[in-house]
């Protein structure tokens, strides 16, 4: 017969009578079972174990069925003790049967291992034309300024070209551009300020305008000129406009183009269309006006030419100058592109070669 | 301009150094071209002292001399020249040596006899006989005994000039001259300005007993001045007067000519002296040509003149292009006795005008062209007939013949100094600004805030406030300009809604692999011919530029299509495998040719691909993701392009609007341009695509009930295009049609001649309800009995 033991339960229970045998064959059984499952390698292993443990003729189960030999007051007590462990076991189970997953899941990841600097699965994708890329950024430092972008004709009248901007016929200023001429008084517009005056006759001021836009020059073809070129053409008519407003815009303009710490310079000059007119010098970006090479050593970079407009420009254009006044300026985009991506050469942004086009 | 430095100082007084001048110059608004010192071009030669002569063993002309150069060993040059002796000194060029005539002299071997350097005539240091005596002699330059041996030439030819090129702007005809920019530097530096001497002593006569001056046209010459000089005494002018014509670009000729010549650099206004003894009837008629005249110019070219030229004739012939060029007959040379001295006004859009017309361009029509002062014209022939005084060279005959219709008066220019100033936005005392304008030769008073300034005929560029506000600005400083952030109401800018459009189709076809291209907007008159387009194409209405650059580039472009092939080929013939483009810009359609008004500028896109990848329906579906973007529904249409492949092209129609053809291009054309792959291009009316109105877009629900799908197999015709397929399926299939789907298209083995197998997935679903098996049955049916109509066998 069964001695009365005592042994402590985690209920807090006492066995009175025997059942040590039964409860040593559980920790035996317990311990045994534990060992196997660390042991097991794969999921097939950890399988066997359970069914040995604790499937219907497992080991774990078989306790159970021993149970009918205890006494009624020892079957619950046993019978919580055999389910404690079938319970932890099974958990073990499901731990072991986790880590293993993850491991065989890793070991599958690691096998999938690529080489990283194989070639990308090309994405083509086009780009725009360098003179667009720095004309959109313009357009948005200028947009951000309230201007509006407007647009002109390419093929403009004389009077448009040249006699509005006070430059009439037979005038020594017609030297300074070379035309082309489609007839008597029609021509491809030399400069975009010929928008200006269209603007001017279709708005009342206050006007804020940019005008982008192809120009046309009879310069033969050579790395530093073309025949044809873009503009960007700037008009501010108001009240109370003065050329230290000027010089704010186009240093809010050169800070974005150039970086912040970039000096505008103005240096005064002539275009028939502006009274009085300055060629606006910024300090060379390659050296940061030390001097260089770029710059020929004088630390400034000529960018643009600009000024207040001329009254008599107003005035033809229905504007009393003495009540308003405005500056106009006029930016070359193609010399901003090819400086702006150090291109030693202005045919190429016209020989269209896909891998130039490609770098912008 | 080029001036020399030292003429300069004679009016003005230069403090600075040049580099600052010029400095100082250019933030005063003469920009400066160029500083070149004088000499600079001389280099390594030095004086030096013939030790010995020995003839050459292999030559009867060559000499072998050892020279001294003040080191202690000789150097041994080898000459040609026959014209030196032992002891005599002279320019020894020595190795790596530079010489103005721009030769570079290194040692070598003269038949065989080592030469360390050549011996200099004057001719090579490009010296006149004023600038050095002996100069002009035929042979080695023979120096004077005034510097020791080894002496650098420059030193020895007081060569301590600086030659500064101003860029005059357009607007300041008066400072291109010596006195012009000398005025301004006295301003800018602040230093004291002298106006040459007039003065001069005539030997009595009376001017109208020599000559009558007749002005026939004052509009074309408002002024005109004649003086007489009997018994011309021509010789050399002097070294002074050379050197002043030299470093401006002028050529010494002698004095009398050479006078005209420095009158003109000096004061502006050009001269012409005429030989008094060749003009007939000893008279002078300025006067417009006439019909059939011709005149042979100083330098010997013949020029036929029309009506519009203006002439200064004698009794019988133009004797002088007026402002141009002088005639060749009266021309001044070394035997004149007696001259007639011009100095004029000419209107300078007449000068311009006939100087382009004949194609001459001289000093003298360029200043004229420009403007020359009224005022100034009496002051320069004053001035010259100071200098011929001075230098002796001919009797001055009393009295002056000076044709004009009155003189005008100062401008004057009543304006508040703050007016002046609200232009700029800068503070300037109004003692700063009286004091700048009267510097610069305004005189200037002030009353209360309101100045008077009176503006001489010389600065006619000066009308109003704003020009005032430049010259005070040019000298009191452009950095006192301190930037301002623009003011008022504060609003984004606006885009023009076509440049909203355009932008969107640009980044859809960057995304969609295109690069965009930019190409010149006018082509080759030659170009539109590569296309084989038939004689009566409206594309072949382009309009020529009058005065191209060359026939690549003489005609605006009507069509896009032909820069795109170029820049394919371009591509292709650097080997890039393959590429896909776009380009935006305009087609120039001309309302009528000859041109009498602004043609059409219309926006034109042109797409054009190439490459193993591509083909038409590549471009097709660019095509079709670009109409989608803007909303518009495409119809496809057979076309005959002739520079299209005549079966691979198609017309397309946006809303009903034909706005594209596009295709394989013809290997006819292709060829022209040295294409021998695949190669499709689209020509886009980008107008056309930008009229459409999207339709605003309203969220659609997604479906809730289930798609069913059929697969239609049949045989067709060959020939069937499949639109027409899809057109019955969508007839059949009607409100219910989700989705037509070509799935396979198959000519061959099993399928009878003639036929071909084409395969669709059809879905339809309900928006309101599960599809019941009537109600795909009857659809079913419609959709076969259409089909049926179009001839398709449908199979099982």
């Amino acid at each position: 017969m069964l001695r009365p033991v005592v042994i402590s339960s985690q209920d807090g229970a006492y066995f009175l009578f025997g059942g040590e045998k039964m409860k040593e064959q559980l920790i035996s059984i317990s311990a045994a079972a534990k060992t196997a499952v660390e042991a097991c390698e794969n999921e097939a292993q950890i399988e066997e174990v359970r069914v040995k443990y604790l499937g219907k003729k497992g080991e774990l189960t078989a306790i159970l069925k021993q149970m009918g030999g205890l006494s009624p007051e020892e079957r619950p007590i046993m019978g919580q003790l055999v389910n404690q462990a079938k319970q932890e076991l099974e958990a073990l189970i499901t731990d072991k049967k986790e880590i293993l997953k993850q491991a065989a899941r890793d070991e599958k990841l690691k096998a999938e291992t690529i080489d990283i600097t194989m070639p990308a699965k090309e994405l083509k994708v086009g780009k725009l034309h360098p003179l667009n890329t720095v004309l959109d950024d313009m357009i948005n430092i200028f947009q951000s300024m309230g201007f509006d972008v407007v647009d002109g004709p390419e093929v403009e009248t004389d009077y448009y070209n040249f006699e509005c901007l006070n430059v009439p016929a037979d005038h020594p200023a017609r030297d300074m551009q070379d035309t082309f001429y489609l007839a008597d008084n029609i021509l491809l517009r030399t400069q975009t300020s010929a928008a200006q005056i269209r603007t001017m006759e279709n708005l009342k001021p206050p006007i804020r305008v940019i005008c982008p836009g192809r120009v046309f020059r009879a310069d033969e073809v050579d790395a530093t000129h073309s025949p044809v070129f873009h503009q960007i053409e700037g008009l501010v008519v108001d009240k109370g406009v003065t050329m230290c407003d000027l010089k704010g815009v186009l240093e809010q303009f050169a800070h974005e183009i150039y970086g912040k710490d970039t000096k505008v310079k103005f240096r005064p000059s002539f275009f028939p269309f502006t009274e009085p007119s300055v060629e606006v010098d910024v300090t060379c970006s390659e050296c940061a006006g030390k001097g260089c090479r770029v710059c020929k050593g004088s630390g400034w970079i000529e960018i643009l030419g600009a000024g207040m407009v001329h009254p008599n420009v107003l005035r033809s254009c229905g504007i009393d100058p003495e009540e308003y006044s405005g500056f106009a300026f006029g930016i070359g985009l193609d010399r901003l592109t090819t400086t702006r991506y150090k291109i030693s050469d202005i045919r190429l942004l016209f020989e269209n070669d896909k891998r130039f086009l490609d770098q912008f | 301009m080029k001036i020399s430095l030292n003429a300069l100082k004679y009016y003005v007084d230069i403090n600075v150094p040049v580099e600052e001048l010029c400095d100082r110059m250019v933030m005063a608004g003469f920009e400066v071209e160029s500083i070149e010192k004088q000499g600079d071009n001389l280099v390594n030669v030095v004086v030096a002292k013939i030790e010995e002569i020995k003839p050459h063993e292999n030559s009867d002309h060559l000499q072998i001399c050892q020279m001294n150069i003040g080191e202690k060993e000789l150097v041994q040059i080898v000459t040609g020249a026959q014209n030196i002796k032992e002891g005599d000194l002279v320019p020894a060029a020595l190795n790596d040596s530079y010489l103005p005539c721009g030769a570079h002299i290194v040692s070598g071997k003269l038949r065989g006899v080592e030469s360390n350097g050549m011996l200099c005539s004057g001719e090579e240091l490009c010296l006149t006989e004023a600038e050095y005596e002996g100069a002009s002699v035929n042979g080695i330059l023979i120096l004077k005994n005034t510097h020791p041996v080894g002496t650098d030439m420059r030193e020895v030819l007081g060569l301590d000039d600086y030659i500064i090129d101003f860029k005059i702007t357009a607007n300041r005809p008066d400072c291109n001259c010596f006195i012009g920019v000398a005025k301004e530097i006295s301003v800018v530096l602040g230093t004291q300005f002298k106006m040459p001497e007039t003065d001069y002593k005539t030997v009595g006569g009376d001017i109208k007993d020599y000559i009558s001056v007749e002005v026939k046209n004052y509009d074309l010459c408002p002024r005109y001045i004649g003086r007489v000089v009997k018994n011309l005494r021509i010789k050399e002018s002097p070294v002074w007067m050379q050197k002043a014509l030299i470093a401006s670009g002028m050529r010494p000729i002698n004095n009398i000519v050479d006078i005209t010549n420095f009158v003109m650099l000096e004061t502006g206004q050009p001269m012409h002296a005429f030989n008094y003894n060749d003009l007939a009837d000893k008279k002078i008629i300025v006067r417009n040509a006439r019909q059939g005249e011709s005149i042979t110019t100083l330098d010997g070219k013949d020029y036929n003149l029309t009506e519009d030229m203006l002439v200064i004739a004698d009794g019988e012939k133009p004797s002088c292009l007026a402002g141009i060029m002088g005639g060749k007959e009266s021309e001044i040379e070394a035997d004149t006795k007696d001259l007639f001295l011009e100095s004029a006004k000419f209107r300078r859009d007449n000068i311009r005008h006939t100087g382009r017309a004949l194609g001459i361009r001289t000093e003298a029509s360029g200043r004229y062209e420009r403007g020359v002062d009224i005022l100034n014209v009496e002051y320069a022939a004053n001035r010259a007939l100071n200098l011929i005084s001075a230098l002796d060279a001919g009797d001055i005959i009393e009295g002056v013949i000076d044709c004009n219709q009155g003189l005008p008066e100062d401008k004057i220019i009543t304006v508040t100094t703050d007016k002046i100033m609200e232009l700029i936005g800068v503070e300037v005392s109004d003692e700063k600004i009286v004091e700048i304008l009267n510097a610069l030769g305004l005189p200037t008073t002030i009353n209360g805030k309101e100045i008077t300034c009176r503006v001489p005929s010389i600065r006619d560029d000066i009308e109003g406030r704003a020009d005032l506000a430049e010259e005070i600005m040019r000298i009191y400083g452009y950095d006192h300009i301190v930037g301002t952030k623009m003011r008022g109401t504060v609003n984004r800018g606006k885009l023009l809604p076509e440049r909203i459009k355009t932008n969107k189709i640009k980044k859809l076809l960057t995304g969609a692999g295109l690069y965009e291209i930019a190409t010149y907007s006018f082509i080759s008159s030659k170009a539109i011919d590569t296309l084989m387009l038939p004689e009566n194409d409206e594309r072949r209405n382009e309009i020529k530029i009058i005065n191209p650059l060359g026939d690549e580039y003489s005609t605006m472009r009507t069509q896009l299509t032909t820069s795109m092939l170029t820049v394919l080929a371009t591509n292709i013939n650097k080997k890039i495998s393959e590429g896909r483009f776009f380009e935006i810009s305009k087609r120039f359609v001309p309302k009528a040719l000859p041109l009498t008004e602004q043609p059409l500028e219309l926006p034109t896109m042109s797409i054009g691909i190439y490459g193993k990848d591509e083909d038409f329906f590549t471009l097709k579906g660019i095509i079709e993701a670009m109409c989608s973007l803007l909303g518009a529904h495409t119809q496809y249409e057979r076309s005959n392009e002739p520079y299209l492949h005549p079966g691979r092209q198609a017309l397309v129609k946006a809303n009903n609007k034909e706005f594209c053809v596009f295709g394989e291009v013809h290997p006819a054309v292709a060829v022209n341009y040295g294409i021998e792959e695949k190669v499709y291009v689209a020509d886009i009316k980008l107008d056309v695509l930008l009229d459409i109105e999207k339709r605003k877009t309203v969220y659609k629900p997604l479906p809730k009930f289930p798609a069913v799908e059929r697969d239609f197999a049949m045989l067709v015709d060959a020939d069937l295009p499949v639109g027409n397929i899809e057109r019955a399926i969508s007839s059949g299939a009607g409100r219910l049609l989700e989705k037509i789907e070509l799935f396979d298209v198959y000519q061959g083995a099993q399928i009878p001649q003639g036929k071909k197998s084409v395969a669709y997935s059809v879905w339809l679903r309900s928006a309101d309800s599960t599809l019941t098996d009537t109600q795909i049955e009857e659809v079913n049916n419609k959709i076969i009995k259409k089909l049926q109509s179009i001839g398709a066998e449908l199979r099982k």
